[in-house]
Order: structure tokens, then sequence, then C-alpha cells
């Protein structure tokens, strides 16, 4: 059976830490964008971790929730691309191929999440700062669309070990950054449609929903709600 | 066009485009000869040791060919070489078990850092100019060691100061043995935010003068009084990990999540309740919960020398800590105060801990040893432990009595390893005017900063992942943590280790120094620390010492097999009674207590130089780039602030300058500013940017132990400007806020 790439966001393991944003730009070479850039909108995380405050003093709460590309199964992002540069893989990704998109941004409006950047600049990186980019990914330049790819270049190494080893790939064999850094195991990736994967289980969970489900995009990140400690001692 | 006229400029424009291609500097290197075997495309990983903060997480660093600039011999060429592509936790490592937080992503950028110090230099300015010429790896140490045996000879060997960051492990170990051999007083470890109250408290209360671990996947209810456990304090990936298994690791099973501070922190973001407490009354806190643990007789009193006896009253059922009469002293309400005395003790499982700023006032050991004596009451289980560790724990160091010691007599000489003790501590110490009396400085570190731009030599250090590295893990584990990396890649410029160049110092000193240091090299004196952990139990399984020694790098260092906590036994001493906090400033003329608080992105400001942590959006601001103060709306609706307004605050000591964020997350009396902006001279991504909260602190301390009570001073708060002044850089609304494109390309 094809693989359908998927990911569990448990925000009650989140604790807002962003080991996840940091790992993400050393595994995608994500430039920064640099404080003048960064007060125009213009920097790039393809994960983000968003708060929503309630309440006042002296009792406020805060909700964490990692934001990233979605993978939605019905992408708004999709539709809207000219030059089908957002375009959907046989594995469930809305990957965007680079030397196909023409900075319309269509894709970017049309998305819900907020989880696109537009390179308004060719990247730059003061040397030797270079030397760290990741030969498996490629730097995105002027006037291109980028977005969370799920870390396909991990996806597709895997794929690629397992079919020379004449194997299947096993769940848990190799995951994005996000979810590798993890300290609290809050992102959990993986085959949805691979049963006994660990991600398909929590996927299932009861406390699980989608962000802006309502939309019917049918995102392929399954969020689960915050538990309380009253729920647990007496429910 | 004749056909020979047609060869005559073909042969002039081939000649022009050769000549025209020599004039870029990249065309005109040499080309080496690599010096190592790589596969191009195909990664190779290597355990790393992570030194950003003292956790001593275990790292892996993917390693792929490419093509780098770099000096060798002298000679400036081109390479193909191993490149650090990417860092991870080790999943074998027993502290972060494969995982590793954002700052520790982050420090790959130190080895890139484009204002990395590439070669040494020598002053040619005036102290602080910031004015070098290169100098020669020769000519350098024989300058250093004349001083050094100039110095020895004339009988002022004790006139040798060594001020470095902590170094656990072989490192600390080898300057101490240095400074001994020589004559001189022991190494001061600087850091801002020293843990010395904590240590010292731990040791009255358990002892053990270390910082605690703790299982919290065995907790089902853990009350935290200021502990920033997620996000700075302590051993946070250790901690984050045993979190997420209290929260979701055990079907049916949900711990609860207390945190009591004044201002919320990232692990009070994530507390299933948030209790605000007047600052430093957090000790009066904890013995009104344990008083009505002890009146109601809600949990049994164990025999023995328990921590409780270390506080006045214990025995008697601590008859001053009524709820009512806390409740006045705390502002946390009666009810509370005994529903969190029954939850606490109903709930089997259940652990206090303390960290941060309740440590950090004038009374921080009474609010330490408080809630360990409560700790002791509720924790039945050894939820609290302390990592056994290989050697002998340090003595407990207040950095700021040394700190005072270097103002009232400067050395004569100065050896300086990546401390910045004129950008983290207070004015009133008075370092950069004792730096200037100090004839002779030579630093170690790789970069410029605020002190270290005082040297008058520079002799860089390899980053981290081009050296041997090793770290003792003092928390964060049941087994004794010794970790071990050797170099991950080549060096890129024309530095030195700095342990290799201490031991040639020492070889060039002869006499008791080169007798104390035998080793030739530094991987040498880790390899006869490292062998003898052989026969220790539980260690790898291996023939010979040599097989030992190649397991141990391979593994990323030596582990113990898990064991059992030492004991915990309180030491006799006299019992503590409440002491009230004090505070530099009248609350009339100041009326806002000031929290300067470790930050998620820079830590205590030494991270500030890594683009990375920069555009890392702050996880409860979302700012980047910048400095900022947190106020409560309700006091900035009575001051006429607005979010993002520049805002001047002002304590006796100084004034700083900075954004206004306004957050229902701390109370109407306090204002916070994250620590680590405000660099003068730290990098092209640090320097001028932003404010330094640590520049406005009172020299007040601890009273016990002498430590920089670094939240005990008030302020005062005026509206400086507005939006446009302040250039407060948010991630989350810039979209929104998005301007006009002036810039179009």
């Amino acid at each position: 059976m094809a693989h359908k790439w998927g990911m569990v966001v448990d925000l009650d393991r989140c604790t807002g830490c962003e080991a996840c944003v940091v790992a993400c730009h050393a595994e995608n070479n994500i430039p920064t964008a640099g404080e003048d850039q960064a007060a125009r909108g213009r920097a790039k995380h393809w994960i983000r971790v968003e708060r929503y405050w309630e309440g006042d003093f002296p009792n406020p709460r805060v909700r964490f929730q990692p934001v990233l590309c979605q993978q939605c199964d019905e992408a708004p992002c999709e539709p809207v691309c000219p030059t089908y540069a957002s375009y959907h893989t046989p594995e469930g990704l809305n990957s965007q191929v680079y030397n196909r998109c023409i900075g319309t941004r269509f894709c970017a409006n049309a998305c819900p999440y907020n989880v696109r950047f537009f390179n308004f600049y060719n990247p730059a990186w003061d040397k030797p700062l270079q030397l760290q980019l990741n030969p498996d990914v490629s730097v995105r330049s002027v006037g291109v669309m980028e977005k969370c790819t799920f870390c396909v270049q991990r996806i597709k190494a895997a794929e690629i070990q397992a079919e020379a080893e004449k194997r299947e790939l096993k769940d848990g064999e190799f995951t994005t950054a996000c979810a590798q850094s993890c300290p609290s195991k809050a992102l959990i990736f993986g085959d949805l449609n691979d049963s006994a994967s660990e991600v398909a289980r929590l996927a299932s969970s009861n406390r699980g929903t989608k962000l802006l489900g309502e939309l019917g995009t049918k995102p392929n990140v399954t969020y689960l709600e915050r538990g309380t400690w009253e729920d647990a001692t007496h429910g | 066009m004749e056909r020979r006229d047609f060869i005559k400029i073909s042969a002039l424009s081939g000649v022009m485009a050769t000549l025209e291609g020599c004039r870029s500097a990249e065309k005109q290197l040499i080309r080496f000869i690599p010096e190592e075997e790589l596969i191009p495309g195909i990664a190779t990983i290597k355990p790393g040791v992570c030194t950003v903060c003292s956790a001593g997480c275990g790292l892996l660093v993917r390693v792929m060919q490419g093509e780098a600039e770099v000096v060798r011999h002298g000679q400036q060429g081109l390479i193909k070489m191993g490149l650090a592509k990417k860092l991870e936790g080790n999943p074998q490592h027993p502290v972060n078990q494969g995982k590793l937080c954002a700052r520790g992503q982050a420090s790959l950028q130190m080895l890139y850092h484009p204002d990395r110090i590439t070669h040494p230099i020598k002053r040619t300015g005036p102290r602080g100019s910031g004015e070098f010429q290169a100098i020669s790896w020769d000519d350098a140490l024989k300058e250093v060691s004349a001083h050094l045996g100039t110095l020895q000879a004339s009988g002022s060997a004790n006139s040798l100061g060594f001020l470095s960051r902590p170094l656990s492990g072989q490192q600390g170990e080898l300057m101490t043995k240095f400074l001994k051999a020589y004559g001189a007083p022991p190494p001061v470890w600087y850091q801002p935010f020293d843990e010395a109250v904590l240590r010292q408290a731990n040791l009255f209360s358990f002892g053990h003068a270390a910082l605690p671990t703790f299982d919290l996947h065995l907790a089902d209810y853990v009350i935290c009084f200021g502990a920033d456990f997620l996000g700075t304090w302590n051993s946070p990936v250790a901690q984050s990990i045993s979190y997420g298994e209290m929260r979701q690791g055990r079907p049916g099973r949900r711990a609860k999540l207390v945190q009591v501070e004044t201002r919320m922190s990232q692990t009070g973001a994530n507390a299933d309740e948030w209790i605000a407490c007047r600052p430093g009354m957090e000790g009066v806190l904890a013995l009104g919960i344990a008083h009505v643990i002890l009146a109601e007789k809600l949990a049994p009193q164990a025999p023995g020398s328990r921590p409780g006896s270390l506080i006045d009253g214990w025995q008697a059922g601590l008859p001053e800590y009524a709820p009512e009469a806390v409740e006045k002293q705390t502002g946390v309400s009666v009810a509370v105060i005994k529903r969190l005395a029954h939850e606490l003790a109903q709930s089997g499982l259940a652990v206090a801990m303390i960290g941060g700023p309740p440590l950090a006032h004038t009374n921080g050991l009474f609010n330490a040893l408080a809630v360990n004596a409560l700790e002791s009451l509720v924790d039945k289980s050894s939820i609290l432990s302390f990592t056994p560790q290989t050697g002998d724990a340090a003595p407990v160091q207040a950095t700021l009595a040394a700190l005072h010691t270097l103002s009232a007599q400067p050395p004569q000489m100065l050896l300086l390893y990546e401390a910045n003790p004129v950008f983290s501590a207070p004015p009133a110490t008075r370092v950069r005017e004792a730096l200037a009396k100090i004839p002779y400085i030579v630093s170690f570190g790789s970069f410029i900063d605020e002190t270290s731009v005082q040297a008058d030599l520079i002799l860089p250090d390899h980053a981290a992942l081009e050296s041997w590295i090793d770290s003792v893990a003092e928390s964060g584990s049941s087994r004794a943590v010794a970790s071990l990396a050797p170099p991950a890649v080549l060096p890129l410029h024309d530095t030195r280790p700095m342990p290799d160049v201490l031991l040639g110092l020492g070889r060039q000193l002869g006499g008791e120094v080169a007798k104390a240091l035998p080793w030739a090299t530094y991987d040498a004196m880790l390899r006869a620390a490292f062998v003898p952990l052989r026969t220790r139990p539980g260690s790898i399984d291996v023939k010979t010492d040599d097989d030992f020694w190649d397991a141990a790098q391979t593994q990323g260092g030596w582990w113990s097999s898990p064991s059992t906590s030492p004991p915990l036994a309180a030491v006799k001493r006299a019992p503590l009674s409440a002491a009230s906090p004090q505070f530099a400033g009248a609350a009339a003329d100041f009326p806002f207590y000031f929290l300067p608080y470790v930050s998620q992105s820079f830590a205590d400001g030494s991270l500030a130089h890594l683009p990375w942590l920069q555009e890392l959006p702050d996880v409860l601001t979302s700012a980047m780039w910048s400095s900022w103060v947190e106020i409560n709306p309700n006091t900035g609706d009575r001051l006429g602030i607005k979010q993002g307004d520049l805002v001047e605050i002002a304590s006796q000591q100084g004034s700083v300058r900075a954004a206004a964020v306004l957050s229902p997350g701390i109370a109407p009396d306090m204002v916070a500013m994250p620590v680590g902006q405000g660099h003068e001279n730290f990098t092209r991504f640090a320097s001028g940017r932003g404010a330094n909260p640590l520049s406005i602190l009172a020299p007040l301390t601890e009273q016990e132990t002498g430590s920089l009570a670094w939240a005990a001073t008030r302020v005062k708060l005026v509206r400086a400007g507005g939006p446009e002044q302040a250039k407060l850089v948010l991630f989350a609304g810039g979209m929104s806020a998005f301007p006009h494109e002036q810039e179009r390309r």
C-alpha cells in the first residue's frame, strides 16, 4: 500500500520550547531574514509555536500550538496555482515545485494556516555560514514560494534505502527534523496508512482534532487536545 | 577578418578572461589535498557533546563532505572536508536521550560564525578599542610564556587569575591543576546566574551540594516554585522528556503541575494551575502548605535527620505559618493554601521543586530550605534525587564574591575563557574598571565580546565541534555520566584548542607545572581520566583499556548502570527562621519589582550572536531581534503605555529602554525583561541591539551565600516614545501589520 504521511501534535506534551523551529531551520536551509525584513513580516518559519492567552492576572492561561503545513488532502493552495507548482504527491504531501513557481503568491493567499513563505530576496549567508547548508535540500531563490515539506528529503532517502534492501519501511525508522528534536515527544510523524504505526494510533485518539477542520481542508496533521488534571483524576 | 586575426583575437580574449578570473580571491586559492576520506553525498554520524549549558547533553553530528576555505600552516586554501550539517541528540545518552533544545541545535552556528576570531591577535590600540593585529602562534605563545615566567620568577605567582565559564570534566581539571602547580589561586567559574544558593541549600537539606534530578514520569503532582524547568533551568531537555511522560506517557494517569511565580515563565504557561506569589515570599508559602499538612496530620513525618529540622518551628508544627498569616504575606488565599496541602498529601507521588527567581532574593537560602522541607514531607518515592558523580563535588562558589575580589585586588595577569562579566555583572562590581588595572590579559575565546575586547592577546580556541570535548552531568540522570567526543570536523581556521595551549605553556614553564601536567596532548589527559572508569559497575563490556577508550569515543562517553540515589540526609545546623526579602530602591520612588529572566533564546546572553536564535520568536511574545519589557495591561493603562511603546526602566543604578509588551502573565507591581540583548560589542548579529537588563541591577546579595540577588532590584517606569522608536519586531501579526512596499524589486 502507498504511504500516506501524517503527523500528530500532542498539545498536552508541547512545552513551547521551540526546539522544532531551530531544527527545521538547520535541516531545510531556511535563510535568516534579519531584523529589517523580519519587521516587514518576511521572517520564515516553516513551523511556529502560536500562543493563545486567556484570562487576566492573577488567573492567566496560555495555550501553545505548533503550526506547520497541514498537508491537506483538499488543499486550498493547490487549485489556485496557475503553474501547478503547488502539487499533491501520490503520498499525500502538498509539495512545492520550486522551478515551476512563478511567484503569484495565490497559494499563500488561499492557505488558511499562513504556513507558506515567499522569497522576497535571494537568500544570502555571511561566509562561512553557508558551509552549514544541507546538501540534500535545495536553496530557494527570489520569487519562489516555500513551505514545510515534511522533510521530503528524509522520506525519499528512507524509501530509497528500503527499496535497495528490498524491504518495507519500518515505523520510526526515520522522522522529520522537528519531531526528532522534540524533547517532550509532542510531535509524532509517520505513515497513516500503516495501522500499526504510532502516528495512526494517536491520530484516532478521542483527544484528536483538526486545525480549522470545518473548512473541509482534510488536514493530515491531527492535534491532540490538552488534558486536565480533573479529567484524569475523576473522569 | 583573416584567419590569423581571428586566432589572435581569440587568444587575447582568452588570456583576458583568465586574468579576470584570477582577480577573484577565491580562484587564487590553493587546493589542498583532502585530509580525510569521505564519500560525497553520504552522511557520517559522529558523536559530540553540547557545550551550550552545563546540562551536558550528548550529540550526534551529521557530517557530509563539502568544500571549505581553510588555513593550513599559515596558508589559506580550499579543501574538500567533512562539514557539520546538523546536530541531533544522541539516543544512547542518558541525559537527553536523542533530544536536543533550540539552543543546542543552534550552537552549530558557532562553528561557522562569520565573526569568529580566526587566528591569534594582539592588541594595537588602547584597551577596549577593538584594534588588534595578527600575530603568529609562535610569537604569541612566546609572549605568554615570557609573561608567565617573569611573574613566577618575581615571586608573584599568586597574582595570576583565571576567569572562565564553568567547565565540568577535564578542562576544568586542567585549569585547576595548572594554576595550583603554578602557585596561583583556583579558577573563578563565572556565570551570571550561578546556582550557589540552591547547591548550598541542597547541601544543608540533603547532603548534596548539587542541582537535583527529577524523575517527573513517576510523579502525580508537581509543585514548582519559580523554576523554569521546561525552558532554561538545570537540565531542561531531560526534564522536558520526563514532563512529556508525566502528561501523556501513562494511559489514564496525568500529573498536575502547579507553578508558583510572579511572572509567567514558559514552564508556568504549561501549568495546570498558576499561582502568583509575592516576590521573595515563596518559602513562606511552602511552609504555609507544610503547616496545613502537619496540623491536619495529612502525611506522616518520617524520622531521622530531615530537611524540616533546618526550619525554625518545624518540630512544633510551624505555628508561625498558619494559612491566615501566610495569606497576608504571600497574597495567596487561605482556601488555595489548604487545597494545595490536601492535593499534595492525597496524591501519593508528589514533588516540590524550587529554582530561579525565588533563590535570587536576599532570603533565597531560606526559600530553598523551606521548599526542600516541603519536598521531603510530600515526596515519598524519591522523585527528587541526585545524579551519582564520578569525582568529588566542587565546593559551592558564589560568583559575585569572586568578582569583588577581582575588583579589590586586580591580579598582575589574567587568563580569560568565555566568561563575559563586563556584560553580565551588575555595574557596581566595577569589573570593567578592574580589568583596566590588570597589566596583561590573555583570552582564549573565539569571539570578541565586552570582556575579551579588553585583552592584550587573544589565542582563539577551536570550536567545540573541532575539539576533544568532555563534560560531566551534574543532574538529569540516574546514572553517573561522563560525556566524551573526539573532534567531529577538522579545524576551519588557524586556531588551537585551549587545553592543548595550556599543556604547551606548562611544558615551557617547566618545574612544578610541567610535572603536574605530564600529558603531551589533551586527548592523552582525557584517556588517563577515562580509562579508570572501565572497572566501575555497569561499564562498557570490553577486554582492554584501548578497547574501552575506543568504545567510549564511539558511544559518546561513559555512563554507569542506573543506581539508586545516594542517601539524602540533612546537615546538622542551626534552624533558619523566616527573613523578609530586601529590595534596592524605596517602593515610593521605584514602585515596580524588576525581574530580569534567563532568555529562552540567549540563555544568559552568551548565545545572542547566533542568527538562528535572534530570529527565533520568543514563545510567549513572538518577539525577535529585539528587547522588550513585560508589563501588566492594567499598569500600562494607568501609565499610558501601549503595546509596542518605548519605555524607560530606571533603577538606582541606571536606566535602559525597551519596547513594551503588555502581558496578563505578570503582576501589576512587577516588570520583567529577558536577558541577552544589549550587547555593545558581540559580533555583527548582537552588537548594538536592544538593552541589557543586567546593567541596572543593584549589587544586593543573598544573605547566607553571597550570591547575586538578581531579582531584588526595584525600578520605575516611564513612557519614552512610540512604537517607531521602540522597534519591537513580532513574528505573529507580522502579516497584518504588513507595511506599504517601498522597496519593490
